[in-house]
């Protein structure tokens, strides 16, 4: 079976600084993939060079067995990968609701929304109701007419979710999508993430946090200095030693020994 | 009676004229927040097209389908130009822009008259008896304005508005939910042109004349104080601010004759007093008079 997505040696620097070294894995229609590694391992750079946000240097990515590395960024978002940003800014002048209909970009045209036509007028209904669906499913209904701006951080990211899901994308990348939202809203978001996995959306998610890892991904990918040093189930994770010296640091076992 | 009468008449048509260049603005920097400051050559194309229209014998409709078809071309240009710089570089460079056609107006004697600009350009209501040719273009500037302000306000709170806003506000995220930035800035910049350059139509008429000084950049920023005054990214208050600075010009020539000032005092005053009114609102008020409000979806 061919990939959802493969990244085929990416390579990516900043300057001098070289972010991802050849980075290289596939992902399988319907896998839930959580995104590990240390901060400044890459893991932001790589969604965002999946996403068309950052050019590659070196390398290919395929969504659907097309090339996605040379698109610009929203031809790849309207081919079917949707992303959320870790730290979502939202518009000052815009109501919950009218950003999440912004979200349903179909007919959005100048003549159309003019003259009124019969498929903006469409779209227009598809996105209210929708909007009105995907605020109720993940608890904004309540702020819905209040300035995007003034949501609680975690409100925020709900409201990132909401938005890429108003686009019905194949592959959904989430970066960091609990962090900072109460543990109730978590279940939820849990709850929902499972719910869109179940109905085929293929999930890749940033994340620390190893309790949600273990929670909701069916599988690991383990970056560290741009590099790919992990890929497996959540469960394999305390004992692979990739893993623990990414996270914990190399031990010397003289030092230990030092140490007592 | 009737001087004050026609004073009346010609004070709201201007302030008509003004509303049309203005409500263009506001679709560029209010929805689509873009700061254009070589905004006045669009409507110079509308006005240069109906001189040069009249002078190849043409009617006023196929002279105005050329200075909007040619006001658009302009902005789809200027938003080619965009591409590559960041906002405030942009401004400037669509600054320069005007100021190129401003000279090339001027210098292009044997198409635009050159300093001398384009005379006798027929009021298009010559056939009625005085004042009710003025009266009769007054309802048709009125008219205009009313549908432009119509049709600008759907635009702004419709599917387009929202992606523009979306756009002004958080380009990012417009981009990942997959906006193609350029395509609506392209959009936003030529409908704007496309209302300016009517606006620049009806002024020559008005007028009876085009020529370059209609193109100085500080027409452009005085469009942009009407619309900061009333407010960007809403309809209502970019007719309030044209209004509010429009009363400014037309009421100082009345303060010199009561309060006893040169005819040369009053120029500057006129420019200070509408600076005094910018700054006031930049201090006070700095979202305009009537502020954009959120858009309540039910």
């Amino acid at each position: 079976m061919t990939p959802l997505l493969r990244v085929h040696d990416v390579a990516k620097a900043f300057g001098g600084n070289q972010v991802l070294h050849g980075v290289e894995f596939d992902i399988a229609p319907g896998e839930i993939v959580g995104l590990l590694g240390p901060n400044g391992s890459g893991k932001s750079t790589l969604l965002n060079t999946i996403t068309g946000f950052e050019a590659i240097d070196r390398g290919r990515i395929e969504f659907e067995g097309r090339r996605i590395d040379q698109v610009p960024a929203h031809r790849i978002v309207a081919a079917g990968v949707g992303r959320t940003f870790q730290l979502p800014s939202m518009p000052r002048r815009m109501s919950v609701m009218e950003v999440a209909m912004a979200a349903a970009t179909s007919h959005h045209g100048v003549w159309g929304t003019l003259l009124g036509s019969a498929g903006s007028r469409q779209a227009e209904a598809a996105a209210h109701a929708k909007a009105t669906a995907l605020l109720e499913q993940l608890l904004l209904t309540r702020v819905r007419d209040l300035p995007a701006s003034a949501l609680s951080g975690g409100q925020k990211k709900l409201l990132g979710i909401v938005c890429a899901l108003m686009g019905d994308p194949r592959l959904l990348m989430l970066d960091e999508p609990t962090a900072g939202v109460h543990p109730n809203l978590r279940r939820d978001i849990v709850a929902a993430l499972q719910r869109l996995n179940a109905k085929g959306m293929t999930l890749v998610i940033v994340e620390h946090d190893m309790h949600f890892i273990r929670e909701v991904c069916t599988r690991c990918i383990v970056l560290d200095r741009g590099r790919i040093v992990a890929s497996c189930r959540p469960d394999e994770l305390a004992s692979n030693e990739h893993v623990v010296q990414a996270y914990l640091g190399s031990v010397e076992p003289k030092a230990v020994e030092e140490a007592a | 009676m009737s001087a004050v009468f026609d004073f009346a008449v010609s004070t709201v048509t201007i302030a008509g004229i003004y509303a049309l260049m203005a409500l263009g603005l506001n679709l560029q920097a209010g929805y689509a927040g873009l700061l254009n400051f070589g905004h006045i050559a669009f409507a110079g194309l509308g006005a240069y097209a109906a001189g040069i229209g009249f002078g190849l014998g043409w009617a006023p409709l196929p002279s105005l389908a050329l200075g909007v078809g040619l006001a658009m071309l302009l902005g789809a240009f200027m938003a080619g130009l965009g591409r590559k710089l960041a906002s405030d570089y942009w401004g400037i460079a669509t600054l320069a822009i005007a100021e190129i056609l401003r000279t090339i107006a001027t210098n292009e004697g044997w198409l635009t008259g050159g300093a001398n600009g384009i005379s006798a350009i027929p009021a298009l209501f010559d056939g009625l008896p005085r004042p009710w040719n003025a009266v009769a273009f007054l309802a048709l500037v009125l008219g205009v304005l009313a549908a432009a302000a119509w049709l600008c306000a759907r635009l702004g709170n419709g599917r387009f508005g929202r992606a523009l806003r979306l756009m002004r506000e958080e380009p990012q995220l417009a981009t990942c939910l997959g906006y193609n930035l350029r395509t609506l800035k392209t959009r936003a910049i030529m409908a704007s042109a496309a209302v300016t350059a009517l606006g620049g139509f009806l002024y020559a008429h008005y007028m009876s004349f085009a020529g370059p000084e209609y193109m100085l950049a500080s027409e452009t920023f005085l469009l942009w104080t009407m619309v900061m005054i009333g407010g960007l990214g809403n309809t209502l208050g970019v007719l309030v601010g044209v209004v509010t600075v429009q009363a400014a010009h037309v009421l100082v020539p009345f303060a010199k004759d009561w309060i006893g000032f040169g005819s040369d005092v009053a120029g500057a005053l006129r420019l200070g007093l509408i600076g005094a009114i910018l700054l006031a609102c930049l201090l006070w008020r700095s979202e305009g008079l009537v502020p954009e409000k959120l858009r309540k979806i039910p």
